[in-house]
């Protein structure tokens, strides 16, 4: 099958995204992880099936729900595509992309699809447009680096730097994730590492330091991001899944306190895309 | 110790607000330009003459205006280096026509009768120029070079040459009364200055009034020599066209000041920080609209120091002020950056953007070169002009689309409902196509009767209201003796339609669940519009949530396209009597609110009577993730294409310019759109909680700038319905 045909399930591309990667950028959110992070913000990715996204509050009562929803109550997330079908609305933005912006795979992780992952990153190189992919990096090499090989920009997460807790809080252990990223390193591509934040979990300086201490030694590192947990996942109901956890956000001098612990390690050190000074 | 500059700045800052507040107690909601405008003074009042307004002509203006200028009151600030400032307008003291109840203006229909053209109007919701004023920009240029002494000389002198032509004698007789009644206003400021320099301690302030003396004692009557006079000379213009007639087209500003800003300072007479603060107080004295930058014929970028200077002015002030900088790909990269930043540093609107490749497709229309086109330039709510040369009448004429639409369905379908059941007659069945042809039926019909109303408009305009201010800085006029309504250079006339996404949206709409879909059968449709989709919940939402314009690629899309083209067609194959015509464009200003409450509900799902969309932008809720960029690419597809805008409104938060490279991204934005063929961006950035208490509360946030659509005005002077209209549209925007 050729890069343009080849099919996968989405959950939804966003247009004008501005926290994934340079300038303006178009997120493809591929559907289904291998992770099960507690904390997840797009639960709807979770699953690689199509699934129904509910939101009672819109509901109207019509009880015509198997005819069809219209007032978002029932929203069903996740569809089959090809990948020229996603690059044609990727393409419509072009015009926005000079200056840096482009592609953003992510989701869910890119690389569980990894054949049509790597079939929209050809796609958009074809088109001359930047790629860039937000990873959880946890996959075996044969699945996630012939992705990371079409990449223009690497933002990946380290979530925890204590193995058993990365196992305990994710569903995944962090081994492979750093040797994965250090294998990365060879591929000379700007590397953003990220961390979420979360109050209870990691919200810890040594925690943050020792995974700044890591990023610190990648030679393409450009930056060391912390993004504060936000509840937005709380809100998202899933039809027959269970409510989100819900986390305490970290207030502003506790992200404060650990974007220091951060910079001791000596990397460019941001906060939800803000650089320090700033925050 | 003497007054800082940053003390003086902040003082006429919070006058102006207090200003705000006052205004707000006279005039109640004024859902308006702020126009620098100051309050009234207790006691004030103006009678005209006769009493019940009826004056018209050019003696009548002639003689009102003077009458309310000598009444008038001065305004001088000892903390400003310019001085003048309106509180009133001629304008509202003409007997209004109630015979008209769907136009606003005043016209004295019992004189000049125009029955017979308002059938049009009625039917499809039109906004027609009858009666109306301005909405064309003077050349400064003229003004500048003449003062007012030199504009009586070339007054007197014209009368001599038309000595026999009573109709012209009668003409230059009113612009002399109107000049000389401008050079009393000023002596009254002249001998006010005086009277407070006496009384003034402070050193740097007698400094400042005795300049401010010595300019007008030379601009009363002399070409403007300096900076500072150029800039006075400028106030009193803008000052006195807005009381005549609420004038608030401006110029180039960077580009016409230029040459007095560079002689002062090569002669050590002026400094960047006067300059500075001279600026701050012209943006004061009046919210005329200005452009920025820009480009030569060969592509130059024309940035300049007073370019960078303007900005500073406004941003020291940070009030309300319609600034417009010019994009060209050749642009001053950092100044561009500049002018975005500030959109997000001071959030009060300014600066806007047009876009010099869109603005230039003013050549497609007949008769206009490069260097004409060139001069177009960005000086109204959402429009442009040549200045000096052009009467476009620009945001003066509007035809409600979505009136027409719904005008066009009613004939289908009720047609299809009185067709004989017996027999078939496939003209009644209710078709897209049929629907379409309907709408282009009508829209011909609406662009005639508008287009009538412009010539008769124009063949009266003389009689009714001569521009008598204006016209002193426009080309022939006073050379020929003649009104500017009859001898423009240039009679490109807009024609703005209304309603685009709610239209677009409607025919989208159709198509997906009626003609494709069969979710819904036309006559099903047709019963939930005509009851409002009373009880029918659920089909309203159906049609709401159809595919919409600037979704990009979507039903929406097409139609909106397809509208713009049978729009841009019939407007222009409309014809005009030898030198006219029309220019199509997507400009609602702030009419959406009225034109709305003609028209029932929609098959976009759009409740009866609510407003229709803004300008050229999509129904709220377009996309889910609102992406800008689907924005501005859906707006870049539907200009028109001959020079008049079809303008990409926006709202950000201001936390997009917080993250790193965010101020670059909306940059970006910008240059994408404007690339495109884009023709005006007007920008709001709001804090979502102020926002929200300036709405329950108006008067907790009184400094609070939007831009409404191509105006800027303060949130608090806004009535309910306008502040939900941009409460809705920065919503959406998130």
């Amino acid at each position: 099958m050729d890069n343009a045909s080849c099919t996968g399930i989405v959950t939804d591309i966003q247009r004008f995204s501005v926290h994934d990667g340079f300038g303006i950028r178009t997120s493809v959110f591929l559907k289904g992880c291998n992770m099960r992070c507690a904390w997840c913000h797009n639960p709807e990715t979770i699953s690689f099936e199509p699934e129904l996204l509910l939101d009672p509050a819109k509901c109207i009562g019509c009880g015509q729900c198997d005819q069809g929803c219209y007032s978002g109550a029932r929203r069903l997330v996740g569809r089959e595509m090809s990948a020229e079908k996603v690059m044609r609305e990727v393409l419509m933005d072009r015009a926005y992309y000079e200056g840096g912006g482009g592609m953003t795979l992510t989701g869910g992780e890119p690389s569980c699809q990894s054949d049509f992952a790597r079939g929209l990153m050809q796609l958009a190189r074809q088109e001359g447009i930047h790629t860039a992919i937000e990873t959880n990096m946890s996959l075996p090499v044969d699945l996630l680096f012939p992705v990371l090989s079409l990449c223009d920009l690497l933002l990946c997460d380290v979530k925890l730097w204590d193995e058993q807790a990365h196992q305990k809080w994710t569903g995944v252990g962090n081994r492979l994730i750093r040797s994965n990223i250090q294998a990365a390193d060879e591929l000379n591509i700007p590397i953003v590492v990220r961390t979420p934040l979360v109050a209870g979990v990691n919200d810890e300086p040594e925690q943050i330091g020792a995974i700044a201490q890591f990023a610190a030694g990648l030679k393409n590192l450009l930056a060391y991001e912390l993004l504060p947990y936000h509840a937005l996942g709380t809100a998202k109901l899933i039809e027959g899944a269970s409510p989100q956890q819900r986390f305490e956000a970290p207030d502003k001098q506790r992200i404060l306190r650990l974007a220091q612990a951060a910079r001791e390690a000596r990397v460019p050190v941001r906060v939800a895309g803000v650089a320090l000074e700033g925050v | 110790m003497a007054i800082t500059d940053q003390e003086r700045y902040r003082a006429l800052k919070q006058t102006k607000l207090n200003h705000t507040r006052e205004k707000c107690a006279q005039q109640g909601y004024m859902d308006a330009d702020d126009y620098g405008s100051v309050p009234l003074p207790d006691g004030y009042k103006f009678v005209p003459i006769p009493p019940d307004g009826d004056f018209y002509g050019y003696a009548g203006w002639a003689e009102n205006f003077e009458a309310f200028i000598d009444n008038h009151p001065v305004y001088v600030d000892r903390l400003e280096l310019l001085c003048g400032r309106w509180c009133d307008k001629l304008t509202a003291y003409r007997k209004p026509d109630t015979d008209v109840p769907l136009e606003q203006r005043a016209f004295p229909g019992d004189r000049f009768p125009y029955d017979e053209l308002l059938a049009p109007v009625y039917l499809y919701g039109l906004d027609t120029a009858i009666g109306s004023d301005t909405h064309f920009c003077s050349d400064y240029r003229i003004g500048l070079r003449l003062g007012w002494g030199g504009f009586l000389k070339a007054i007197r002198q014209g009368r001599v040459r038309h000595a026999q032509d009573p109709e012209k004698r009668a003409f230059y007789d009113a612009e002399e009364k109107t000049v000389l009644a401008i050079q009393r206003w000023i002596a009254r400021h002249i001998a006010e200055i005086k009277r407070l320099l006496v009384a003034e301690q402070d050193p740097a302030l007698r400094i400042s009034l005795q300049k401010m003396l010595e300019c007008n004692r030379n601009v009363i009557e002399k070409p403007a020599s300096s900076f500072l006079e150029a800039c006075q000379y400028m106030a009193w213009f803008n000052s006195v066209s807005r009381m005549y007639d609420r004038d608030g087209a401006g110029c180039d500003l960077d580009q016409i000041l230029l040459p007095y800003y560079e002689k002062d300072i090569e002669r050590g007479v002026l400094t960047r920080d006067e300059a500075r603060f001279i600026l701050a107080n012209l943006l004061l004295v009046d919210t005329h609209y200005y452009q920025l930058s820009g480009c030569d014929l060969d592509g130059n970028d024309m940035t300049n120091e007073l370019s960078y200077l303007t900005l500073e002015a406004a941003h020291e002030l940070n009030i309300a002020a319609n600034l417009t900088v010019r994009y060209h790909r050749n642009i001053d990269p950092d100044f561009f950056r500049q002018a975005v930043a500030y959109n997000f540093n001071d959030r009060n609107g300014w600066p806007r953007f047009s876009g010099h490749e869109g603005m230039m497709k003013y050549l497609n229309n007949q008769g206009i070169d490069q260097a004409t086109a060139l001069e177009r330039i960005a000086v109204g709510c959402g429009w442009s002009a040549v200045p000096g040369r052009e009467l476009p009448l620009n945001d003066l004429v509007k035809i409600n689309c979505a009136r027409v639409f719904e005008v066009a369905l009613n004939e289908m379908m009720l047609s299809a409902a009185e067709a004989p059941k017996d027999v078939y007659y496939p003209a009644y069945e209710p078709s897209l196509e049929r629907l379409s042809h309907l709408f282009k039926k009508h829209l011909a019909r609406a662009v005639d009767g508008l287009a009538k109303c412009l010539e008769f408009h124009l063949s009266h305009m003389h009689q009714v209201m001569p521009e008598l201010v204006m016209n002193l800085q426009m080309r022939h006029c006073i050379e020929e003796g003649l009104n500017v309504s009859q001898c423009a250079e240039l009679y490109t006339l807009c024609v703005d339609g209304v309603g685009l996404g709610t239209v677009a949206d409607s025919f989208a709409a159709i198509e997906q669940r009626v003609v494709v879909e069969k979710k819904l059968s036309w006559e099903q449709l047709f019963h939930a519009l005509r009851t409002n989709f009373k009880d029918d919940e659920r089909t309203r939402l159906m049609l709401k949530n159809s595919e919409r314009y600037c979704q990009g690629g979507s039903l929406g899309d097409k139609w909106a396209e397809a509208v713009t083209q049978d729009f841009t067609a019939l407007v222009r194959a409309q014809p005009m009597s030898e030198g006219k015509q029309l220019v199509p464009g997507w400009f609602s200003w702030s009419k959406t609110i009225h034109f709305g409450q003609q028209v029932g509900a929609t098959p976009n799902g759009r409740g009866a009577y609510e407003p229709l969309t803004h300008g050229a932008n999509p129904t709220p809720g377009f996309r889910r993730d609102g992406a800008p960029t689907a924005l501005a690419n859906g707006i870049a597809m539907v200009q028109p294409g001959y020079g008049n805008a079809a303008p990409l409104q926006i709202e950000f938060d201001p936390k997009i310019s917080a993250e790193e490279g965010g101020i670059e991204r909306v940059a970006q934005l910008i240059k994408g759109h404007l690339d495109q063929g884009g023709t005006l961006i007007n920008i709001n950035v709001l804090d979502r909680d102020v926002l929200m208490q300036a709405h329950e509360n108006p008067d907790s946030h009184p400094d609070l700038v939007v831009r409404v659509t191509g105006f800027t005005a303060y949130f608090c002077t806004l009535s309910p319905e306008f502040r939900q209209l941009v409460v809705d549209r920065f919503l959406d925007g998130l």
